[in-house]
């Protein structure tokens, strides 16, 4: 078997005396796309940011073969790591062409143009509004220019925590299209989601968390018709 | 009052106000990019008219001996901190940054000293700038996260540290430069020397600067990028620990061409700084600590309050800039909503 892109092996995340995340393992293959599933508090969120290093964690953590648990965040982003995270973290007083460019903060002004122009074919709509303040888009579109700015990085694997939340259903559908574009391109995908449904059709493989814990693990296709994952987490779809 | 006298008062206030005005961008950039209220920017003047007297009357100043002591430090730091993964890379980045650039400063000021009015100014600015840096990874990197008011007690702490400092390396006798020109020009019945224009120029071309830097280039984009979204910065890949660097390096550069305009002008001694740094922060204050234009256009009536205060009442001259605060902080707190910083 290949090594996996990301792996997280026994990492445990505490908040003081809360252990918020206990014992996970877990790994992204080349051209996966990997779902997390589990209710609201679960810890998804807390698994992506310690995975990302924006929150200490205890465990073994390697991408791409290479031990990353000491990297910082922005050592992380230069490996290969982007993390579109929950709450977006766009620079909402700054045009939405500022905010890709920052995306490749690294990269000279040629490299960051060509990669923009990628950006723009996959997500058109930013293009229209290359000029507008990132503070004053829609929630649909603001999801699209954070994870236009992580792709700007060129990662090779992409979290994203919840891409659909507070979206319209339509949006989401678009959303999840260039999930599946991504892959295609060579993106692997982690991806945390409280809309199971819409997860488990488009991953290859799913984990479910419960408590901080990874409860079940296996193809997305089998979980998804798992009696218990359907009563737990499809029903109400 | 004549009209000489009026015309005299609004171009010191002017004058004085377009150096305030640089001192309070620089509070507002710091501030914005690291959450430090600085104190220290008046220590900067201070450091940067005295290095110029000192070179231009042909001494070594003392900041260019400070400078490889901070740099000196701030490498220890750096060590300790990455003791774990020091690279070759890493020490030669570091090796260059803190101890080939300070001493290679250190020369040209013994080799330079005296030599003319614009090596004086530049090894001035380069010097005062360099300690920026070092100051940032010495007293402010260690506390990056923690709150405002632990950033302010730290900065109070450095004031007075800086302030002792430029006892030590300047003495406390005061110093006064020679003007950068000569030249003067008759604007009806006022003169204006080319000191002043001096200043007006200064102050112009660096607010030109500051938005060309700010908006056109990616390291400017990347300082408002933190400043705006901390987070958002550290996930693409800024290094936000760079960015501290980056702001006080600036601010210490505009200290130091502050201190430069102000040398011939008054006589500056080790403590001058923090009472014409405090006019910039009252200036900073009154435009919220966020907004450039309206820091300058306050800077521009401290400086016109102060020069027509000076004439009128001038035992009070400081009371009465400094008291414009309280109505400024009283408008302000009734104004906006009251937020508790979260830590």
């Amino acid at each position: 078997m290949s090594t996996p892109l990301l792996s997280v092996s026994n990492l445990s995340v505490s908040y003081g005396k809360v252990e918020a995340v206990r014992n996970v393992s877990l790994e992204v293959f080349s051209g996966e796309i990997v779902t997390v599933i589990g209710a609201n508090g679960a810890g998804k969120s807390t698994l992506l940011n310690a995975a990302m290093g924006i929150l200490p964690a205890v465990g073994e953590q390697t991408f791409d073969g290479a031990a990353m648990g000491r990297l910082e965040v922005e050592d992380r982003v230069a490996a290969g790591l982007s993390l579109v995270s929950e709450r977006r973290e766009l620079f909402s007083s700054m045009s939405v062409e500022d905010n890709l460019r920052l995306g490749a903060v690294r990269f000279s002004e040629r490299e960051a143009q060509a990669r923009m122009a990628g950006v723009f074919d996959r997500f058109p709509r930013l293009k229209e509004r290359r000029r507008q303040e990132a503070g004053t888009m829609s929630g649909g579109e603001r999801q699209m220019l954070a994870m236009g700015r992580a792709l700007m990085a060129g990662p090779k694997v992409l979290m994203l925590d919840e891409p659909s939340l507070g979206l319209a259903p339509r949006i989401v559908a678009d959303i999840f299209t260039i999930i599946e574009d991504l892959r295609k391109d060579g993106v692997a995908i982690l991806l945390v989601e409280q809309n199971a449904r819409a997860a488990l059709n488009a991953a290859d493989r799913a984990y479910v968390m419960e408590l901080g814990e990874i409860t079940m693990s296996g193809k997305a296709a089998d979980l998804a018709n798992d009696p218990q994952i359907e009563r737990s987490y499809l029903g109400f779809h | 009052m004549d009209l000489t006298i009026l015309l005299f008062l609004v171009q010191d206030g002017i004058t004085n106000g377009a150096i305030y005005a640089l001192l309070g961008f620089a509070l507002v950039l710091v501030f914005a990019v690291t959450r430090i209220i600085f104190i220290p920017q008046g220590e900067f003047v201070a450091y940067g008219a005295l290095t110029y007297a000192m070179l231009q009357g042909g001494h070594v100043p003392g900041t260019a001996y400070l400078l490889p002591i901070f740099a000196f430090v701030a490498l220890l730091f750096d060590l300790y901190a990455e003791r774990s993964r020091i690279t070759g890379a890493f020490l030669l980045r570091q090796g260059i940054e803190k101890i080939v650039v300070p001493l290679a400063l250190l020369f040209a000021a013994r080799e330079m000293a005296g030599v003319s009015t614009v090596s004086s100014l530049i090894l001035t600015v380069a010097i005062v700038a360099a300690l920026g840096p070092h100051l940032y990874r010495i007293a402010f990197q260690p506390l990056a996260d923690r709150s405002v008011l632990v950033l302010l007690i730290a900065a109070v702490g450095t004031h007075l540290a800086l302030t002792g400092l430029g006892l030590v390396f300047f003495g406390a006798e005061g110093q006064k430069a020679d003007a950068l020109t000569d030249f003067s020009i008759d604007l009806g019945p006022l003169p204006v020397s080319g000191q002043n224009i001096a200043v007006y120029v200064a102050t112009v071309l660096l607010i030109a600067g500051l938005y060309w830097f700010f908006e056109r280039t990616v390291q400017g984009k990347a300082l408002r990028a933190t400043a705006v979204n901390r987070l958002g910065a550290r996930l693409v890949g800024i290094r936000t620990k760079g960015t501290g660097k980056i702001a006080l390096a600036l601010a210490a550069g505009i200290g130091a061409v502050s201190g430069v305009l102000l040398a011939p002008m008054t006589t500056i001694y080790y403590d001058t700084g923090f009472v014409i740094g405090l006019k910039g922060f009252v200036a900073a204050i009154i435009a919220g600590l966020a907004s450039y234009p309206l820091t300058a256009a306050a800077a521009i009536a401290v400086g016109l309050i102060e020069s027509f205060s000076s004439f009128f009442a001038s035992d009070y001259k400081e009371v009465i800039v400094f008291t414009l605060l309280i109505p400024v902080l009283l408008v302000r707190s009734f104004a906006s909503k009251h937020t508790d910083e979260e830590d």
